[in-house]
């Protein structure tokens, strides 16, 4: 039967097929993105195999070791132009990026190749790959292991064999031996002496604070002296270990064969990990995997934030979105508490609603201005000369940190609190307020007692948009406390514990810093979309967690179907 | 209404009391109203309404829809303060003092004046909380006593079995004529001195309704009751004295069975017979 296109059309099909579309492309859309990020990010930790091979270029041959990280075509035009010679009748050539560490040998770790040039390709056994604390990763075969100036371990093939095995189980256990001593030499450099540092300036301070005051009580100067005395012994105790561990940690040498075929020593106390890829199974793959993601998301940076993990900026993202919803949820629900309730319905409220709707849009940039110019230098410049005159010329509050980038962040998301609070209390069935205040309670306590815990579901709301907002936001923090590489983090042992005055890391800033303002691009890259995958997580993370809480409150203040 | 003029769609045996003695002249009087007069910005909705309403009895307004009925019972807890641009002149004397006086705080009015709405408004709390609140805002905080006040209004509200066992669930998963009796016992919990019920079964079903009936028969032993209903029925069932109300005028007060079975003004009986309304 034909069906006419004015019928069709009435039937309501077409919008029927609009509506299913548009939703349709936003999901696809959705989805390509998280795996865009997420394939692009999540195979940088895959244990890729090494490839040797012979690379010839203008009649000249090296041996090149690396692994094989991109491809791409180019036009043979281009390459000739480079002075590249390609033969005759060839468009087009495939060119490979190989990821050749070694940075401290060659000097860049990263190169381009002509495939069409690498010959004699293989994957051997014995190559093997190591991380290390500085100067990126090692690729090359290992040759020797020396305690000292003594060689334990010796093996000059290229074939495995039980006495090469022999070899790399001692360079697998004095790696593990350099690990214990490298964790006691964190664990007292970062807490203890990290503790004693702290304490030493709080008396610095704190004496600076006496003779500001002119005081003349000799009793305190002595005691912070004595207290002073006491914590430098503990220090050289504390000292005398860590030379102790530095001596110990730096005994162990190998000396490998790199692509160039020379050999070089390196530190054991500088490699983070050691392995063979070419040698590992699947299984061990998946292992390594797994410890190399578990690394990154519990670990700190390490070489300009290109490689280790990310664990302070995930940390103070999720501490200042928290501290932000502290900050604002009381804040937006007192300000449309009076609005709804309190105020008289006119022209001003009305003009007032239009002035909060129309902050939600004013761009995120200009908090950060004002953030920068209020916050930190008027309220934070005042309140150091007020509360913290011994620690200046250096600024405690007058410089960004995690409060004031908290509270420009607060007042960014405050306007969507309001508004869904604001609804949230035009809900409430009036009947429901009548009924408390027959009973003879006073309009305060109806208000505390039944309409705003039955309006809470809706200030989650606010605040679950609050969240979602603010975690992305990178622009402002930017000006007010976000900084690349942050020594401590926030939150730890020391008293106050939380410290609001510091710097912190964020993930929206690591993902610019490590993307756009790292010296070594290729190496970073893949972290951008590992970190970006991350942020994504954390924020669905933190949204997730809100939509729980609020999903309680509803089921618990169901109203009523009036 | 499609009534039977002749018995006026009512049915007699329900008006068989015990208490025929009935007469506005021998009681006592708990509100006394004085030429009250409302408005609703320019629009007057009450037009110098004067009554005394009898302690202890069952009082009945009765009127068709937008006769101010409901806007007087509101004004005997001070509810039409709520409304803005809401204007009254005149006096309310509860016990002979005038709950319109400046010194009157309104919260305390309404502790002694309860009011029971149309629909049930039980609050998102469990049914014991429900009961307690008014308490629990007076400042009683001591448990046996509320636990005691919550289960001797339960019982008055004849509440008790039906929830004594899941006191500490949510209200709001009760039916609602369960529902109503909750609030019931939730207003008598403060004991007030009047209960003011408005329209409390009208968004019940039939059993729930009798159930609602019988309660108010057993809460008239204590509390002066004044109720607002459309169902006539229900005002000759209930209640002891009934009130005509026609466009913001009180037009006929007496004794129930007398006005219904013999009133004085035309306008009653046309509306009682279903002549309009």
């Amino acid at each position: 039967m034909k069906v006419s296109f004015s019928e069709w059309a009435k039937s309501g099909s077409p919008w029927v097929w609009l509506n299913a579309g548009a939703v349709a492309i936003s999901i696809i859309m959705v989805v390509g993105l998280l795996l865009l990020i997420a394939s692009r990010g999540l195979v940088h930790f895959w244990p890729a195999d090494i490839l040797q091979a012979t690379y010839s270029q203008n009649n000249h041959s090296i041996r090149i070791i690396g692994e094989t990280v991109d491809s791409e075509r180019v036009p043979a035009t281009q390459l000739r132009d480079a002075g590249v010679d390609v033969p005759e009748g060839v468009e087009e050539m495939r060119r490979d990026l190989m990821k050749i560490g070694n940075r401290d040998v060659g000097g860049t770790d990263f190169t381009w190749v002509l495939h069409d040039n690498l010959s004699n390709q293989q994957y051997p056994e014995m190559l093997f790959a190591a991380e290390r604390h500085e100067w990126g990763n090692f690729y090359g075969y290992l040759r020797a292991l020396k305690e000292g100036d003594t060689v334990v371990g010796q093996y000059d093939g290229y074939d495995k064999t039980p006495e090469y095995l022999a070899l790399w189980d001692k360079f697998e256990a004095s790696i593990e031996r350099a690990q214990e001593i490298h964790d006691s030499i964190y664990q007292i450099e970062k807490h203890e002496i990290g503790a004693i540092n702290y304490e030493i300036e709080r008396l610095r301070l704190k004496q600076r604070s006496l003779e500001l005051d002119g005081s003349t009580d000799a009793a305190a100067f002595a005691e912070i002296d004595a207290r002073r005395a006491e914590l430098g012994e503990e220090y050289k105790v504390l000292q005398d270990e860590l030379i102790d561990l530095y001596g110990q940690i730096n005994r162990d040498k190998i000396v490998a064969e790199v692509s160039g075929g020379q050999t070089i020593e390196i530190d054991i106390a500088k490699i983070v990990r050691a392995f063979r890829p070419n040698d590992m199974g699947i299984f061990a793959k998946l292992g390594h995997y797994g410890s190399k993601l578990w690394e990154f998301v519990s670990d700190e940076p390490r070489e300009a934030n290109t490689e280790g993990g990310i664990f302070p900026a995930i940390f103070g993202t999720v501490l200042m979105v928290i501290i932000m919803s502290v900050l604002v949820t009381p804040f937006g629900v007192i300000a449309a508490v009076y609005l709804r309730e309190y105020a008289k319905q006119g022209f001003t409220t009305r003009l007032i609603r239009i002035a909060v709707n129309n902050l939600a849009g004013v761009p995120s940039i200009v908090y950060g201005v004002f953030g920068l110019g209020f916050f930190v230098y008027f309220l934070g410049g005042n309140i150091d000369r007020l509360f913290y005159p011994e620690a200046l010329p250096s600024p405690t509050f007058g410089t960004g940190g995690l409060m004031w980038a908290s509270i420009t962040l607060a007042l960014l998301t405050v306007p969507v609190v309001i508004v869904a609070t604001e609804e949230g209390l035009t809900r409430i069935p009036r009947a429901i307020r009548e009924g408390s205040l027959a009973l003879g309670a006073t309009k305060a306590e109806t208000l505390w007692k039944v309409v705003l815990p039955m309006a809470s579901p809706a200030m989650m709301t606010g605040v679950i948009l609050a969240i979602a907002r603010a975690a992305g936001e990178v622009a402002p923090l930017m000006l007010v406390g976000v900084v690349k590489l942050a020594p401590n983090l926030p939150l730890d042992g020391n008293y106050p514990f939380l410290h609001l005055d510091q710097k912190f890391m964020h993930l929206g800033f690591h993902i610019y810093d490590v993307g756009f303002q790292s010296p070594n691009v290729e190496a970073a890259r893949p972290l951008v979309y590992a970190t970006a995958l991350l942020l994504v997580a954390v924020i669905a993370l933190l949204n997730i967690s809100a939509v729980q809480i609020r999903n309680h409150l509803r089921e618990k203040y169901k109203a009523l179907e009036m | 209404m499609t009534t039977d003029a002749k018995t006026h769609g009512i049915d007699i045996s329900s008006l068989q009391r015990a208490d025929r003695n009935l007469s506005l002249d021998t009681e006592t009087t708990t509100l006394q109203v004085k030429d009250l007069r409302l408005a609703y910005g320019e629009k007057e909705a009450l037009h110098g309404i004067n009554m005394d309403i009898p302690k202890k009895r069952v009082t009945a307004f009765i009127g068709p829809s937008g006769c101010g009925k409901s806007t007087l019972l509101r004004c005997f807890n001070r509810m039409n303060d709520l409304v803005d641009g809401c204007n009254i002149s005149g006096q309310i004397l509860l016990d002979g003092n005038n709950i319109y006086d400046r010194a009157v705080e309104v919260a305390d009015l309404r502790r002694r004046v309860g009011m029971v709405f149309q629909k049930p408004n039980p609050f998102p709390k469990s049914i014991y909380e429900n009961v307690a609140y008014g308490l629990r805002i007076q400042g009683i905080n001591k448990k046996r006593e509320i636990d005691e006040t919550v289960e001797w209004a339960l019982k008055s509200a004849a509440l008790w079995d039906e929830v004594k066992d899941r006191l500490h669930e949510s209200a709001l998963g009760m039916s609602g004529g369960q529902q109503q009796r909750l609030v019931i016992a939730r207003t008598i919990a403060v004991k007030p001195e009047v209960l003011l019920l408005d329209e409390p079964a009208s968004a019940l079903d039939p059993i729930s309704t009798l159930k609602i009936e019988e309660l108010i028969h057993e809460l008239k032993n204590d509390f002066t009751i004044v109720i607002v209903t459309h169902n006539m029925q229900q005002a000759a069932r209930v209640s002891d004295y009934t009130a005509f109300m026609y466009m913001g005028d009180l037009i006929e007060f007496g004794v129930t069975d007398t006005l219904f079975t013999n009133p004085e003004k035309k306008q009653t009986e046309d509306y009682i017979t279903g002549r309009y309304g």
